[in-house]
C-alpha cells in the first residue's frame, strides 16, 4: 500500500527557461528568456515523471492549465481535480496559492516541477507539514528536495509501506549576485522529503541506520557527550546540528549559527562580527557543520557568516562534520567553498563525517578525480 | 580440529561458538561432524545477511547456525531490545555462545580467536611458511596478516615474532592490518576489558575499543572485533609487531589488482594483508630495496561477491573511527574504581 494517495502537483511553467539562454536562473526574467528564444521545458519534464504514475489509483489535485493540469493530461492522468486557477502568465504567488489550496485539500505529498526558486515558494507555504518532492527542471537545483531523475519520482511515490522521510534543505541562490559571478547562497528552509527505499541499493544488506531521525538523534547524543568544558562550539545550520542542540536542551536557530559553551547557549543566529567577538584571542573552539544540499557542501552554501577569518581563528583542523548515513549515501563527494582557495585546500582531500554514536565515514572532498 | 578433538576426549558432546564472516564457524562445523559432535554457531547478523551461503556450508556439516543477536539467549534478547536493527558484532555473538554453553548440559564453548590456545593452533601456518621459505634458502623481511581477534595474525606471525625476540632475526618487520572502521591496535586503549559484549568472559589485558563498541558493518566481517588477542596486543605494545589500518575502498582496489594478476579472488579480510603487501612492495620499488614479503592470503572471496558488487557500484562507505571525539565522550563518563 503506497504511503501517498492524494498528491498535489504544481508546475512552474517558466522553470529552466533561463538555462539554455545563459541567464543563470529565470527569477523575474521569464519574458526576456522567451524573447531570447527559450523553450519551456518544465511541462515536458513533469509529464515524463508523471507518466509512470498513471493507472495506480492515485488522486491528483493541481492548478489549471500550464501549472499542472496539462502535464497530467499529457502523462495520461486526465481525471485530476483543479483546485486553483492561476493568472496568465503565472507567477511565484500562484505557486504559493496553489500549495495553500493543496494543504486545504489534505494532500499526502506536494510534488512540484521547477528549480530552487520554485522549491523556495513551495517551502514557504508547505514547511514541514506535508512531504515535498521536486521534479528537477530548473536552472539551479542546489536544494536537496529534487529526485535524481524523472524515473526516481515514480519509484519514491509508489514505494510500498509507510513513507520514509528525510529532512531536505531548500537552498536559495541570489540570482542577481550570481549573474554578476558572485555565488551567494542562503539556506532558505528545511522541508521533509520522501526517500527511495532502493537508494542504498547494493549495500542494502549492509545495515545502516536507515531511519534519519534516529540517526540524527544518535549523532546529537554523541557530539553532546563529546563536548568539552571551556570549549566554544559553533553549531551551523541544519537539522543534524540541530539534533546536538536538542540533546543539550538549548533552543537553536535552524538556519543560522549558534554558539554553545559548557552546555549553554551563549549566542544565537550570529553574524561574522559576533563570531569573531566570541572567539576573541585564541579561545578554543569547534565548528560543527552538517552536509548541506544535494551537492554535499560543508562550507560555502548557507554558511557565509563563517568567513575565512572566522575559520582561521578556529583552525581548519577543528571542524566537526555531521551527516546521516542516508545523506552520505546520496552524496558522492563533499565540497568546501570558503571563498579562499588556499583555506579550502587546508581541509585536505578527505573529511571525516560523524554518522552516528561513535561512528564516522571518510568522504572525499572536491571534484570527481581519482584518489 | 584440535578444539573439537580435545573436547571430545573430555567427553563433551556439543560445542557452541561464534563466527564473524563464517570461516571459523564452517571449520568448527566440519571438525565437530568429524568427531560426531553437535555444534551450534552464532553468526554475526551483518555477515549472516551478507553471506547466506556460509550458513548453508555449516548446515552441510550438520551445525545449527543462528543469526546473532538471536532470541535464543538472554544476552541476545537484551541486545535486540536495545537496538532491534543492530548489525551484531563478534562481541555479541561471543556472549551468546558463552551463555549457550553455560546453560546447556555437556556443552562447551569454543572460541575462534583471541585466546592463547587458538593462536597456538593457528601457528601451524607461520611454521609451515617458514619451512617453505627455508627450503628455498629465504626468510621474510616483512610478514603481513590481517587482524580481527588476532588468531590469523598470530598464526602467521608468532613463529617470526619468536625469531625476532630470540635475536635470530631481529629485523623482521611484522605488520598487522586492521580496518579503519575498527582500529583496535592503532587507536584502541591498552587496558583490561571483557572479550564479549555482555561481559560474561574473564577480563583480558588487550587493546580495546570498549566491549560495547559495535563496529560499522564493513564487509570484512571477520575483522569486526572490539578487542584483540592479549599476546598480539603485547607484541604491538612492545614494538615487536606494528599495526596499520585501511579503509574499505583501498582494500577492495587491492583485492581487484590481486584477482586480476593472480587469478584468485580474495576475501575482504585477506585483502587487507594484500593491500599492505602491495604498499610495501611499491615502497621497495621507490627505494630500490629488494625485500622478501610474506603475507597470508587467508581466505577466498567467493562468499563475498556481494561486497565486490557494492564496490563496483560505488556503494562502499569508507567507515572511519572518530577517535578524538570518542576520547572526549569517554572522558566525561564517571570513573569506576
Amino acid at each position: 500500500m503506497p504511503a501517498f494517495r492524494t498528491i498535489g502537483l504544481v508546475v512552474n511553467p517558466f522553470a529552466g527557461l533561463g538555462g539554455r539562454v545563459g541567464l543563470k536562473g529565470t527569477d523575474g526574467l521569464a519574458d526576456r528568456a522567451l524573447a531570447l528564444g527559450a523553450e519551456p521545458l518544465a511541462p515536458a519534464r513533469a509529464a515524463m515523471a508523471l507518466a509512470p504514475l498513471a493507472g495506480h489509483g492515485l488522486r491528483f489535485v493541481t492548478a489549471s492549465g500550464k501549472m499542472g493540469e496539462e502535464a497530467l493530461a499529457r502523462a495520461g492522468i486526465p481525471d485530476s481535480a483543479c483546485v486553483y486557477g492561476p493568472g496568465v502568465p503565472s507567477t511565484a504567488a500562484d505557486t504559493r496559492a496553489a500549495c495553500r489550496a493543496f494543504l486545504d485539500d489534505g494532500v499526502d505529498l506536494v510534488l512540484f516541477c521547477g528549480g530552487d526558486g520554485t522549491a523556495r515558494d513551495v517551502a514557504d507555504v508547505v514547511g514541514t507539514d506535508v512531504p515535498v518532492l521536486g521534479i528537477p527542471a530548473g536552472v539551479k537545483m542546489y536544494s536537496s528536495v529534487f529526485a535524481l531523475d524523472p524515473g526516481t519520482v515514480a519509484r519514491v511515490v509508489l514505494a510500498d509501506g509507510p513513507a520514509r522521510l528525510a529532512d531536505a534543505e531548500v537552498i536559495d541562490v541570489d540570482e542577481e549576485a550570481y549573474r554578476a559571478n558572485d555565488f551567494r547562497t542562503v539556506l532558505h528552509a528545511i522541508v521533509r522529503t520522501p526517500s527511495a527505499p532502493g537508494l542504498v541499493q547494493a549495500s542494502k544488506r549492509v545495515f545502516e541506520e536507515a531511519d534519519e531521525d534516529r540517526a540524527r538523534a544518535a549523532i546529537g547524543a554523541f557530539i553532546a557527550d563529546a563536548m568539552r568544558p571551556g570549549v566554544l562550539y559553533l553549531l551551523g545550520p541544519g537539522t543534524t546540528t540541530g539534533a546536538v542542540a536538542e540533546r543539550l536542551g538549548v533552543n537553536a536557530t535552524l538556519l543560522g549559527f549558534d554558539a554553545v559553551l559548557d552546555g549553554r547557549l551563549v549566542g544565537a543566529d550570529l553574524a561574522e562580527t559576533d563570531l569573531l567577538a566570541l572567539l576573541g584571542d585564541g579561545r578554543e573552539a569547534r565548528l560543527v557543520l552538517s552536509v548541506i544540499g544535494a551537492q554535499g557542501f560543508v562550507l560555502g552554501r548557507g554558511t557565509q557568516v563563517v568567513t575565512p577569518a572566522v575559520i582561521r581563528r578556529i583552525g581548519p583542523e577543528h571542524l566537526i562534520v555531521l551527516g546521516t548515513p542516508g545523506k552520505l549515501a546520496r552524496t558522492p563527494r563533499l565540497h568546501v567553498d570558503t571563498g579562499d582557495p588556499a583555506l579550502d585546500r587546508a581541509f585536505g582531500p578527505y573529511l571525516r563525517v560523524v554518522t552516528g554514536y561513535g561512528t564516522a565515514q571518510r568522504k572525499r572532498v572536491g571534484a570527481d578525480t581519482p584518489a | 580440529m584440535p578444539q573439537a578433538y580435545y573436547n571430545r576426549e573430555a567427553g563433551i558432546e556439543r560445542l557452541a561458538t561464534e563466527t564473524g564472516a563464517g570461516q571459523w564457524g564452517s571449520a568448527l562445523a566440519f571438525a565437530t561432524s568429524h568427531f560426531e559432535m553437535d555444534c551450534t554457531v552464532y553468526m554475526v547478523r551483518a555477515s549472516y545477511e551478507q553471506k547466506p551461503y556460509r550458513k548453508m556450508m555449516m548446515q552441510v556439516w550438520g551445525a545449527d547456525c543462528h543469526s546473532s543477536p538471536s532470541t535464543l539467549t538472554a544476552s541476545g534478547r537484551a541486545m535486540l531490545e536495545k537496538d532491534p536493527d543492530t548489525t551484531g558484532s563478534l562481541g555479541i555473538a561471543i556472549s551468546e555462545a558463552v551463555e549457550d554453553a553455560a546453560t546447556h548440559a555437556n556443552t562447551n564453548y569454543a572460541l575462534g580467536s583471541v585466546l592463547n590456545h587458538v593462536c597456538l593452533h593457528q601457528s601451524v601456518i607461520g611454521l609451515e611458511a617458514r619451512e617453505q621459505l627455508a627450503s628455498v634458502d629465504d626468510y621474510p623481511d616483512v610478514v603481513i596478516a590481517c587482524v580481527g581477534g588476532g588468531s590469523n595474525f598470530a598464526g602467521t606471525a608468532f613463529p617470526f615474532a619468536g625469531d625476532k625476540l630470540t635475536g635470530k632475526h631481529p629485523d623482521v618487520d611484522i605488520i598487522g592490518v586492521e580496518p579503519a572502521a575498527c582500529p583496535t591496535l592503532t587507536k584502541g586503549l591498552y587496558a583490561y576489558d571483557y572479550g564479549d559484549e555482555a561481559g560474561l568472559t574473564p577480563m583480558l589485558m588487550m587493546y580495546t575499543l570498549g566491549h560495547d563498541f559495535v563496529p560499522p558493518a564493513i564487509h570484512a566481517g571477520g575483522l569486526r572485533y572490539h578487542g584483540d588477542s592479549p599476546i598480539v596486543s603485547k607484541l604491538v605494545k612492545d614494538g615487536v609487531a606494528r599495526a596499520v589500518s585501511l579503509y574499505q575502498n583501498e582494500v577492495f582496489e587491492a583485492a581487484q589488482t590481486f584477482a586480476r594478476t593472480e587469478g584468485i579472488i580474495p576475501a575482504p579480510e585477506a585483502a587487507h594483508a594484500i593491500r599492505t603487501a602491495i604498499d610495501v612492495a611499491l615502497e621497495c620499488r621507490k627505494t630500490g630495496e629488494a625485500k622478501t614479503i610474506l603475507f597470508n592470503n587467508s581466505g577466498h572471496g567467493h562468499f563475498d561477491l556481494a561486497s565486490y558488487e557494492a564496490y563496483y557500484a560505488g556503494n562502499l562507505p569508507d567507515y572511519d573511527y572518530p577517535e578524538e571525539l570518542i576520547r572526549d565522550a569517554l572522558s566525561r563518563l564517571p570513573k569506576v574504581a
